[in-house]
């Protein structure tokens, strides 16, 4: 499903403002400079790279790569150095969150439909619906080397979890090469910057407040940014409820439920976008020891119940 | 007592055709409020700055200063006692 | 593997997740761990800044200027305090309650130390106000319980000659998920006048004469009751409000206000006029030491689409009666206009109407003079008014909101079926009052 490309720079009173739509999100990069050239070829650069990655890793798009491996029926599938290093990295993850975050979860889309426009809860599944699909949740049985993946049959891979993050940090890589003025990159919520932006000044980045529908309580929180990334997890979009109990879509790998009792939204800062969205996630999978998880950590993190 | 007194007669004369539009107002809102409303998901719009009931209590702080010291009438969205040694 | 070894395994990824991270992380970006860039974010403050400055000046009458600046703070559960403060300065002259004459007239002023001079035909206004005020209002929000919240207030207001202290509180409880709330408050000031020149005695006559000769202070001393006055305020204000769907909001209040002691304007008299219509006396007004106020109100916002703008429209009405026989209907209207992304255009009309108190007259003729209660101050008269203007407001880069707003108020008293004696054929009895509102505000 091709969904329109189109790419809009605007300019501010100091920056540009690069925005287009990728990734189901609003992405936009704002730069600190005033040369018209540079931005554009930034914009174009930027939002290649995104669609770039969505087009290869989008389970949702029959051309690619994971839609092959996806539909493989067990046979081996041909691997690049990318797709190789994402793999280790889903590797890393799965053994550092003690197999709670699991690439291989995909195929529990089959029964867990967040959308927050149906939001209703006629698609709720059941416990013997779920037990089936959990055969096929299993990573230690994904075979990969440097150049080639063999996914068993029936499990699906869902690059979901990570791919917006490690969009960010790519496209910051090639920002950087391109040039030195100050960037911030922020694909939905995930969001690095370069650097501070001229004269020292922080980025100023909103977090939308997850209880924004209550009266009064409108109030979103901001945050400097000088350095790093941030990542925001959490359910103020996507879940569902159904007897008056809120599923948040992140869903635990080894029972194929949703987390209970993890706080509504974590923003986490990390030095790369990556590494925040990944703690981010670990620490909801720890439902209502989110908080402890993160401290413990040492990590700096916002969250909200 | 001789408080509940003036309130019960007062509302009493109030011309009957308002009694009965509040009376309905008030009826027809408590009895349909349930089936009224959004999910916490269609509140993009309610949430706005400019949707809020007061979008500017200053603004509406100062009408409602004006307002005290040159009519006779204050109050009625928010508390229209004292303040000043206007009116 | 025995049960040590598994748990040592467990405490030594947890304590090197970070660093765990950040070498797969390396790993995936293929940059070196030795440049990885070091983060540096924290939370803003959680203050949010409200500033005003208004400007009410009258045609040939009253200016006032008005400062406010209020903060807000939010707390990390959710609760909120709310400080103001708000400094008014008033110059300029007010109608002193007396009719216009077709000769000049001599008035004494308010203080006692001095007379002045109104002109043939023109409306007597006494120039004698200047006062400045300042006034502090806290607030303090929090939630009680599941779905119901709470708030309690304090005011503090102090000008020269009158001082208001008031306390404020309030319960609101949501329900429906949270699509109605149902909201009930109370409040209560108690306010001090202390006027300059003293509480004339009520209905007495103004003592006009010369301030500088010998007997004028003994003299004047004998109209006066004493030297200041009290009064208490006491509202209750209920509440209801019910979002309707996803682009509309409604809210209906009706709220009892009883106010009791001193509620005389002590600046203003009763012109006593003959069957010519000339003035033979002025008399200090009366009015009585209680006054119970009702009023219902209902607002409803509407958040209109692409088609018109996505305006959101603001209109309101609010019904007023008192035990003082004045009713008022104010209809209230605001459209914002939304221009590009960072702007808006709001224009705003409000068409207000009152009826006069049972006591008001617009002067008194000499062969009925009142010993009861009696009120010449148009404010308290049958009056229309209008408001008509617009607020522009813009956000600026970094989130900060500059706006400006113009309007004009006319007030325009009318008669409420007195009949005039011959001698003010040439007069205005009802002269419209005409005000500009300025005001620029700055939100960071």
């Amino acid at each position: 499903m091709l969904t329109k490309r189109s790419v809009k720079v605007s300019q501010a009173q100091d920056n540009y403002r690069i925005s287009f739509n990728a990734m189901a999100s609003p992405c936009e990069v704002l730069i600190q400079t005033q040369d018209k050239h540079v931005v554009e070829q930034l914009a174009q650069c930027v939002s290649d790279e995104v669609w770039r990655i969505e087009q290869k890793y989008s389970r949702y798009d029959s051309a690619s790569i994971c839609s092959k491996i996806n539909t493989s029926n067990g046979h081996d599938i041909a691997i690049d150095q990318e797709t190789y290093l994402l793999l280790n990295f889903a590797e890393q993850c799965y053994q550092l969150s003690d197999g709670l975050f699991d690439i291989s979860s995909g195929v529990l889309r089959k029964v867990w439909r967040f959308d927050s426009v149906s939001g209703e809860c006629q698609h709720f599944p059941n416990a013997a619906d779920i037990n089936k699909l959990l055969d096929f949740v299993d990573w230690p049985s994904v075979i990969y080397d440097q150049h080639s993946i063999t996914l068993p049959q029936h499990m699906e891979l869902d690059f979901g979890g990570i791919g917006k993050e490690y969009a960010v940090d790519r496209c910051l890589l090639l920002a950087k090469k391109l040039t030195d003025a100050p960037i911030l990159v922020n694909l939905g919520g995930d969001l690095a910057v370069t650097g501070a932006r001229l004269n020292n000044q922080a980025w100023q980045v909103a977090i939308e407040n997850p209880n924004r529908e209550v009266p009064g309580q409108s109030q979103d929180m901001i945050i400097a940014l000088s350095q790093g990334a941030l990542a925001t997890s959490g359910d103020a979009r996507r879940y569902l409820i159904k007897n008056g109990v809120r599923y948040g879509h992140v869903i635990n790998a080894k029972t194929g439920w949703p987390i209970v009792n993890a706080p509504r939204s974590i923003t986490t800062v990390a030095p790369q976008c990556i590494q925040a969205g990944i703690l981010a996630t670990l620490a909801l999978l720890q439902g209502e020891h989110a908080e402890q998880f993160l401290t413990e950590q040492n990590i700096t993190f916002w969250a909200r119940r | 007592m001789q408080v509940y007194k003036p309130v019960l007669k007062t509302f009493l004369h109030v011309n009957p055709k308002i009694k009965l539009f509040l009376l309905t107002a008030i009826t027809l809102n408590l009895s349909a409020c349930s089936s009224l409303g959004v999910e916490p998901w269609e509140r993009d719009l309610l949430a706005t700055k400019a949707m809020a009931l007061t979008s500017s209590p200053v603004d509406a702080a100062l009408d409602d200063h004006i307002y005290f010291s040159k009519e006779a009438s204050s109050g009625g969205k928010s508390f229209g006692g004292g303040g000043c040694g206007c009116n | 593997m025995s049960n040590l070894d598994g748990k040592s395994k467990t405490m030594n990824k947890k304590n090197h997740l970070k660093a765990a991270l950040s070498l797969a992380t390396s790993a995936l970006l293929g940059t070196s761990v030795a440049t990885a860039p070091v983060v540096q974010a924290k939370e803003v403050d959680e203050w949010q800044f409200d500033s005003a400055f208004l400007l009410y000046s009258e045609a040939d009458r009253v200016t006032a200027g008005e400062g406010i600046l209020a903060g807000t703070k939010t707390f990390d559960d959710g609760e909120i305090l709310a400080l103001k403060i708000t400094v008014d300065a008033l110059t300029g002259a007010s109608a002193n309650g007396a009719v216009a004459q077709p000769q000049a007239q001599t008035f004494t002023r308010p203080s006692g130390n001095g007379q002045y001079e109104i002109a043939a035909g023109e409306t007597p206004l006494d120039d004698t106000f200047h006062d400045t005020r300042v006034q502090l209002n806290a607030q303090w929000t929090q939630l009680i319980a599941d779905n119901l919240t709470g708030s309690v207030g304090g005011h503090f207001s102090k000008e020269y000659d009158y001082l208001s202290l008031g306390v404020n509180g309030n319960v609101a409880y949501d329900f429906n998920n949270k699509n109605s709330t149902f909201s009930m408050g109370l409040s209560y000031f108690q306010d001090t006048f202390t006027p300059e020149g003293g509480i004339p005695k009520p209905l007495s006559s103004m003592l006009v004469g010369d301030s500088s000769s010998p007997e004028w202070d003994k003299e004047f001393a004998k109209t006066r009751l004493g030297t200041s006055e009290d009064k208490t305020t006491a509202d209750v204000l209920v509440g209801f409000t019910q979002v309707i769907n996803r682009r509309m909001i409604t809210a209906f209040n009706y709220s009892y206000s009883m106010v009791d002691g001193y509620l005389t304007d002590p600046f203003k008299v009763a012109s006593v006029l003959n069957n010519q219509g000339i003035a033979q006396d002025y008399i200090y007004e009366n009015r009585p030491d209680s006054r119970v106020k009702q009023s219902t109100f209902m607002q409803a916002k509407y958040h209109f689409d692409d088609s018109l703008l996505n305006t959101v429209a603001d209109v309101s009405y609010r019904y007023m009666w008192d035990d003082w026989g004045i009713n008022s209907h104010t209809i209230d209207s605001r459209f914002t206009i939304p221009i590009g992304r960072v702007s808006y255009i709001e224009p705003h009309i409000r068409f207000y109407q009152q009826s006069a108190a049972d006591f008001y007259k617009p002067y008194i003729m000499d062969d009925e003079v009142p010993t009861g209660f009696i009120s010449t101050d148009y404010r308290i008269g049958e009056m229309t008014a209008v408001t008509v203007g617009a607020k522009y407001g813009v956000v600026l880069n970094g989130g900060n909101e500059l706006s400006f707003r113009l309007e004009y108020y006319r007030q325009m008293p009318t008669n409420a079926g007195f009949v005039d004696p011959d001698g003010l054929n040439s007069i205005d009895v009802y002269p419209v009052v005409e005000a500009i509102i300025a005001q620029v505000s700055y939100s960071f």
